[in-house]
């Protein structure tokens, strides 16, 4: 168990994480919470209360696709996969998530500057 | 997968998604048990890691976004099921709503097919028809010259015509059929903008005198007589007896341009007089018989159409009006103005006699449609009561009460639904019906050929639609509302919910008895306008006689041989086995439609005044039973070579004699007609119909006038069907190719009733409907009120109350019920009676015995409604019903 605090993502975030991890491969939901967990280094941690309304979400909205295959563990599981229109609206929306925090890092820093 | 997929494959879903989170909870147990726990350790720490498992599940249900689906499909099945349970309710709410639903839908499509429905053709949205006007009187009709006139001004009309409706006998003498025709001017089809679905239609080429007739068929005759032959055209019909090549068909759905007239064939008018001889050819100036159809001219409105027709239409009646008119006459001919009317709909005859009557009967239905409603929203009242303890426990565990409302909602939209499905069932066999009874009756002797379509279009669908939904709203929304009011402590307690349920129970006994009330009076001034219809002193008596009436002019076409064959006709049925007396008549009275002209009297004109006249044989007026006042009857020594005599009645005696001895005097029909001296005077007697007094009338010889067609009056000893058998056998064979029309002189009496009777009819209907419901309805609230108050009763009754008491308490709240609705429904009916002012007969529509007698029938309903209740209540067992829970 890690010590470290964790934080509560952002409205809409956790659509964008997902996307970004299922980028890379496709995975079933049990690894994708896993991913998210080491890749945030503990920070980002989504229950299944979230993290599968968003899965579906996502499937329904035509960014995910879904196919069973079966897994390491023997059993069939339920594979994601970025579709076309997924990966356009990830690199979108991603694009925009850095103006943003870019932006809002800019003003905490001015902010430090003229607080120093 | 898309919204519908994920809508239907649900149980797919479901299972899939069931897999998908066992699987993830069984890799969670996996990974704690790889490091190190026991089995039922790593099981316990997956579960709390992992949450609710329902929790997340819905969740993912949520976001497919068919929730509000399922939830509804959820409601549907939860309502039928609780449907199933009160089959009595569920079928008594569906036979209410089906029969006020059914009603408003057939009488809608009557009304929308002859009063809403646009022609179908292309040109419908221009099309508009002229009216004449004579002092304020409308007539649609003009003559063959007026029409053409009228067609030849291009520069008001981008095309006109002239319409004429008739019978033709299609078919070889011994099989005449009847065929709905339609004589038409050149520029029929072009005005529609019809194009032909077969062959060629009729042109300007077909209008021309002397032109040979040809015929189109419409496509549903076509289909219906032919057998949809397609090497129809250029083949030939047999019509009137002649052969009329066919040249084409009018596209699928085109019934003809007049509403209420079938067209099964259209021909040029000319052609008309080639097959009819007899009928004139309809091309003269003084038949005016045509409906007008047109097309403004391009960038024309209507206003601006109007003014420019004002000034043309001027100088074209000093062109069309006949020359040998008298003076008075023609100034009255020359004062007519026109008007220029929307004819999207087409003309029709029938239209404007029937307009009130469908207007009428719709609010009848609408009434009772609103009645229906109320009656089943009191028993959803009633139910909600019954069901509190369920829904209290809904809202108990978490229901919210949008979700009540909504189910209850549901529910209500499912019995409408219901009974709309049966209620458009059964406006699908009554509208034909009601459409056959109305058109039929209306349209008189061309019934064989009447026919309206009324074939549901889209503004019948969007209009039952419309009612459905409205219905559902109408009694569903205040007991669903009522009922979500029910607190979850009524758990314990339903005694307030019952409490409030009898105030707004009773409030809509109110609205159905002032509704009812409404109804009764309108049946109660109809039955007795039709009353005083049949028992007005008409000077005449039907008797046990027997009318026929014939054409004979394909026979004898002079005047002295139409004569010669009506004496001999006379004698041969005086011959006949069972005729006690037999004359002819050229009017029977109430035949519909008879002879008027301005009259010379003593050489003076009547001027405005019209004299009604009719041609007769000796012992007319004995045998219809009109008393011979002072002088004597014609007799068959009356005729050509005798000086011409008339015989008149009391009103032209009060009306143009001035005093003075009327007999002896001289009257003359027109300045044609030789003078006549009045040698008879007979009783008033009524005309064209019964709800004019009678008009002053003249009779002449039938001897001494033009020869014409007559129709036979004969007083008969024994059965009139086989009178009729007998007369048909012995002077069809006469009349070639021309069917006899047989029927009772009572027959035709009451064929004249049949507004007053379709009035009567349909107000004694839904007035008794309206009234059953309303009773059942208030039986309904004073059972639930006697049951839900048993204990209070029982208590009464064990401190003494005496059990009429008791009796006379529940009557009591019954008939205010009833009184408070009787109060609310006066002014409703009063006001509602405006509406049937022109209606009613011998009576106003305020008649005071009628009202009275309505609210008394009421008031016995409510006791006969509530005394069951009230007995149940006055014979309560006191110690059994205060241990009623």
């Amino acid at each position: 168990m890690s010590a470290r605090p964790k934080s509560d993502l952002p409205q809409g975030t956790l659509d964008l994480l997902v996307l970004q991890v299922l980028a890379l491969e496709p995975l079933h939901g049990y690894a994708i919470a896993q991913r998210l967990k080491q890749m945030s280094r503990d920070v980002v941690q989504v229950t299944q209360g979230t993290l599968y309304p968003a899965l579906h979400r996502l499937e329904n909205r035509g960014f995910l696709a879904a196919e069973w295959k079966a897994s390491d563990t023997g059993r069939e599981a339920k594979f994601y996969r970025l579709t076309r229109k997924g990966r356009t609206y990830l690199e979108a929306e991603a694009a925009s998530w850095e103006r943003l925090t870019g932006a809002i890092a800019a003003i905490l820093n001015a902010a430090k500057g003229e607080a120093s | 997968m898309t919204w519908l997929q994920r809508l239907v494959h649900r149980n797919r879903l479901e299972d899939q998604l069931d897999a998908e989170l066992r699987d993830h909870f069984d890799r969670l147990v996996d990974d704690y048990r790889r490091a190190g726990v026991s089995d039922a350790e790593a099981r316990r720490r997956a579960r709390l890691e992992f949450g609710g498992l329902d929790q997340v599940k819905e969740a993912c249900r949520d976001e497919r976004g068919t929730r509000w689906v399922e939830d509804a499909i959820q409601d549907v099945r939860y309502g039928i099921r609780g449907f199933r349970k009160t089959p009595g309710f569920t079928i008594v709410a569906i036979i209410t709503l089906a029969l006020g639903i059914g009603a408003n839908l057939a009488i809608f499509n009557v009304l929308d097919a002859l009063l809403l429905r646009p022609l179908p053709v292309p040109n419908a949205p221009q099309l508009v028809t002229l009216t004449r006007w004579i002092e304020n009187n409308p007539s649609p009709s003009f003559s063959y010259p007026q029409i053409q006139a009228l067609a030849a001004r291009t520069d008001l009309f981008a095309s006109l015509c002239g319409i004429g409706t008739g019978t033709m006998f299609s078919g070889p003498p011994d099989n005449l059929e009847p065929v709905g025709a339609a004589f038409v001017s050149g520029k029929y089809f072009e005005t529609l903008g019809l194009a032909p679905f077969m062959g060629r239609l009729l042109s300007a080429g077909d209008d021309q005198p002397g032109a040979a007739p040809v015929v189109v068929l419409a496509h549903s005759y076509w289909v219906r007589r032919f057998a949809g032959d397609p090497s129809i055209v250029g083949r030939t019909m047999l019509l009137e007896g002649q052969q009329v090549p066919i040249v084409g068909v009018t596209p699928p759905g085109f019934e003809g341009a007049t509403i209420g007239q079938r067209t099964d064939i259209t021909m040029a008018i000319p052609a008309q007089g080639t097959l009819q001889p007899e009928e004139d050819g309809g091309t003269s100036a003084d038949q005016r018989w045509l409906l007008v159809v047109a097309v403004p001219a391009p960038a024309l409105s209507r206003d601006q159409l109007q003014a420019r027709l004002d000034v043309a239409w001027r100088q074209l009646l000093e062109a069309t009006t006949p020359t040998r008119l008298s003076a008075e006459a023609r100034r009255r001919a020359l004062s007519m103005t026109l008007s220029v009317d929307n004819g999207t709909n087409g003309p029709s005859r029938l239209r404007e006699p029937l307009r009130m009557p469908l207007a009428v009967a719709y609010a009848l239905v609408t009434l009772v449609l609103l009645i229906a409603c109320v009656n089943v929203a009191n028993l959803l009242l009633a139910r909600g009561a019954a069901r509190a303890r369920e829904i209290a426990m809904r809202l108990a565990i978490g229901a919210g009460r949008a979700r009540i409302i909504r189910q209850l909602l549901v529910e209500s939209a499912l019995l409408a639904a219901a009974g709309t499905a049966v209620g458009v069932w059964i406006a699908w066999a009554g509208s034909d019906a009601i459409a056959d009874v109305i058109i039929a009756r209306a349209a008189g002797p061309d019934a064989s050929v009447a026919a309206l379509a009324v074939a549901p279009n889209a503004r019948v669908f969007a209009i039952t639609v419309l009612i459905a939904v409205a219905t559902t709203l109408i009694f569903g929304i205040v007991p669903a509302w009522r009922s979500s009011m029910t607190a979850p402590g009524m758990l314990a307690n339903s005694g307030r919910v019952a409490e409030s349920h009898g105030r707004l129970a009773a409030a809509l006994i109110v609205a159905q008895v002032s509704l009812s009330l409404v109804l009764v009076i309108g049946a109660g001034l109809f039955t007795r306008t039709l009353y005083n219809l049949r028992t007005v002193d008409r000077g005449f008596t039907p008797g046990n006689v027997l009318l026929a009436s014939f054409d004979p002019r394909r026979t004898a076409t002079s005047s002295p041989e139409l004569q010669a064959f009506n004496q001999s006709v006379l004698r041969t049925v005086e011959t006949l086995p069972g005729v006690g007396a037999v004359a002819v008549a050229a009017v029977t009275p109430l035949q519909g439609g008879g002879m008027s002209t301005p009259m010379t009297v003593n050489g003076v004109s009547t001027g405005l005044a019209e004299v009604y006249f009719n041609i007769i044989s000796p012992r007319f007026f004995e045998i219809v039973g009109t008393r011979l006042l002072a002088g004597r009857d014609f007799t068959d020594a009356d005729d050509a070579a005798a000086p011409a005599v008339a015989v008149v009645n009391e009103t032209f005696v009060r009306l143009h004699m001035a005093g003075g001895e009327p007999l002896g005097q001289r009257v003359r029909i027109s300045p044609q007609s030789p003078e006549m001296q009045i040698v008879g005077i007979v009783q008033d007697a009524v005309y064209e119909t019964l709800r004019v007094a009678p008009p002053a009338t003249v009779y002449a010889s039938y001897l001494q006038t033009r020869g014409r067609p007559m129709n036979l009056v004969i007083d008969a000893s024994g059965p009139l069907t086989e009178m009729a058998a007998t007369v048909r056998t012995a002077i069809q064979p006469k009349v070639p190719a021309t069917p006899m029309r047989i029927r009772s002189f009572a027959a035709q009496i009451e064929n004249s009733l049949f507004q007053a009777r379709l009035m009567r009819s349909l107000t004694s209907v839904f007035g008794g409907l309206a009234l059953l419901l309303a009773a059942v309805g208030l039986y309904g609230l004073m059972s639930y009120m006697v049951v839900t108050r048993t204990r209070e009763i029982g208590v009464r009754l064990a401190l003494g109350a005496r059990p009429t008491r008791v009796l006379g308490m529940v009557l009591g709240s019954a008939l205010r019920m009833v009184a408070i609705g009787i109060i609310v429904g006066l002014p409703l009916a009063l006001l509602s009676s405006r509406l049937i002012a022109g209606m009613v007969f011998g009576l106003t529509p305020t008649d005071l015995p009628t009202i009275g007698a309505a609210v008394a029938l009421l008031a016995l309903v409510g006791i006969a409604a509530a005394a069951l209740p009230a007995r149940r209540a006055a014979t309560l067992d006191p110690v059994r019903a205060i241990h009623v829970e």
